[in-house]
């Protein structure tokens, strides 16, 4: 049986305060899946993804990137993750290429290396003109360009993405999907988060709905909205929401 | 555009990425990097309002007092009191560079680009540490060569004023990482300096001997750990010194192990790092 790209078992993360965000959650993703991970706000989407890439420390529970746990083995495991975070978490005053040339040396990419990759991400994501500009300058659809530079410059096998195109014009959001379409058709496995349901609908084959810290519902993108209501349907039961949002009506 | 997919290890090796004795030292090398661009974006705060204010320190405590003042064990006042300058100096930027590199990192969350990385945590302090002991020391060879303009020093002993330009930066980088890590707010970030490093430093017998202070205040200099790091840089620029030979050497070095292990145990907990 193959390995997967990622294995979460019975995660449990539980905030200083007592917060539980995430509770008994399990997932796996098969290498080359490109996997929806639905919720609302605070369900436990981004802690998830924090305990994934070594941004919190998981209460309980193990995960395995590519049979690596990402604890014990996080010098090789966190090489094989790229992390584009929902937040602008970047040096205002540094320009984009500092920033992604600084991720890639940090994952101990030769300056060679790094520079034959940051020139095609410079190019690829039409970034050029603003290399030199500081990150606070930029638009705030530019400023995601750059954070998902950034999250490839090491050619992860693993890609996260935070709700990649929130608050991004829908230009940007095409040029996004075809991107994303193409590495994961070259065999790269994805999980991405996201608000926009045709986003997902569009470039995921599975789906997962978490709710609480746990998941609500999972399956392949045909058995989650193949039936009527589609999508958005299904992710109002699973997240427990359609009572409110018929009696809203 | 072709994207290749290597196995676990691969990609490492395939990219022709080594590491010798196990330490990621490109990424080492990228935070000294990346640390010492912020730093030279601030160069007149970093480096040169330093010099000025020990600039002035010299001026008037070395001519203009000091002219008045007979000499302090064999040395003329401004040499004396050099070590000293040079010592609050170092303490400072050290303190500095490490409590505004991490808290400013932590407060725009550009610290998660360090966390998601494969460093050990002994290899983000190395490299925290590192820019620490650069600026500290560029710091203190600046003031230096004003001294030596205006005649007034020399080093008797190289090694030793290396030691303790080193050993006392490291010891307040240490420091500065912990406030660094506990600091909420900037006004906790300068609490330290206002209510610890300042009064201390002042106390620590820049301007003065222990002998010249009354009997009943000589606890404050043999108590200050300051004290004994200014009157180690005196001993190995002038000879000057106050203390049993290898007392001041011996708590400093206690105090780097004592502080080294302590932000260790902080990086492993996640304390101000991790959620």
């Amino acid at each position: 049986m193959p390995v997967p790209a990622l294995k979460i078992s019975n995660l449990r993360k539980v905030y200083r305060r007592g917060t539980v965000a995430v509770d008994d959650l399990s997932l796996t993703l098969p290498e080359g899946e490109f996997f929806g991970f639905l919720g609302p706000n605070g369900a436990g989407k981004s802690t998830t993804i924090h305990c994934i890439t070594g941004i919190a420390e998981p209460t309980e529970g193990k995960i395995e990137i590519f049979g690596l746990d990402a604890v014990k083995d996080y010098r090789e495991a966190r090489r094989l993750v790229g992390l584009c975070p929902q937040e602008f978490n970047v040096d205002p005053f540094a320009n984009p290429r500092q920033i992604v040339d600084w991720m890639g040396g940090y994952f101990g990419m030769p300056a060679h290396a790094r520079k034959e990759r940051i020139d095609m991400l410079m190019e690829r994501f039409e970034l050029v003109p603003h290399q030199k500009k500081q990150f606070r300058e930029l638009s705030g659809g530019l400023k995601r360009r750059v954070v998902l530079a950034r999250a490839l410059v090491h050619d992860p096998r693993l890609i996260i993405l935070d709700e990649p195109t929130a608050g991004v014009d829908v230009e940007l959001r095409r040029v996004l999907w075809r991107y994303l379409t193409e590495i994961n058709k070259d065999g790269k496995t994805i999980l991405l988060t996201s608000h926009y349901l045709e986003e997902v609908e569009r470039l995921c084959r599975q789906i997962a709905i978490v709710a609480n810290g746990k998941i609500a519902r999972e399956g392949t993108k045909d058995e989650i909205a193949g039936k009527p209501g589609g999508l958005e349907q299904a992710y109002l039961v699973a997240t427990g929401a359609e009572a409110d949002h018929v009696a809203g009506e | 555009m072709t994207i290749e997919t290597p196995m676990p290890g691969e990609a490492l090796a395939g990219a022709g990425l080594k590491e010798p004795l196990g330490i990621n030292w490109i990424g080492l090398g990228t935070m000294v990097r990346r640390e010492v661009s912020r730093m030279m974006r601030v160069p007149i705060q970093a480096f040169v309002a330093p010099w000025i204010s020990a600039l002035l320190f010299i001026f008037i405590f070395g001519f203009v007092v000091g002219s008045r003042i007979t000499q302090i064990g064999g040395h003329r006042y401004l040499e004396f009191v050099l070590p000293g300058i040079i010592m609050l100096n170092v303490v400072n930027a050290a303190f500095l560079q490490s409590s505004s590199a991490i808290y400013f990192s932590r407060f725009i969350r550009f610290i998660e680009e360090i966390l998601v990385a494969p460093l050990s945590y002994a290899e983000m302090i190395a490299g925290s540490l590192s820019v620490v002991v650069l600026r500290a020391s560029v710091t203190g060879v600046g003031i230096l060569v004003l001294g030596i303009a205006f005649g007034a020093s020399h080093i008797e002993s190289f090694p030793l004023f290396l030691f303790w330009m080193v050993a006392v930066s490291g010891v307040f980088g240490l420091l500065g990482i912990i406030v660094g890590l506990w600091s909420k707010s900037f006004e906790q970030l300068n609490m330290p300096v206002v209510f610890f490093l300042t009064p201390l430093s002042m106390v620590g017998g820049v301007f003065n001997t222990v002998e010249m202070l009354p009997p009943w205040l000589r606890w404050l200099a043999w108590g200050n750990p300051f004290f004994y790091f200014i009157n180690g840089i005196r001993g190995a620029m002038i000879g000057f010194d106050e203390t049993p030979p290898g007392l001041g050497i011996g708590l400093t070095l206690l105090l780097l192990v004592a502080l080294s292990l302590t932000v260790w145990r902080l990086y492993a907990k996640g304390y101000g790092l991790r959620e």
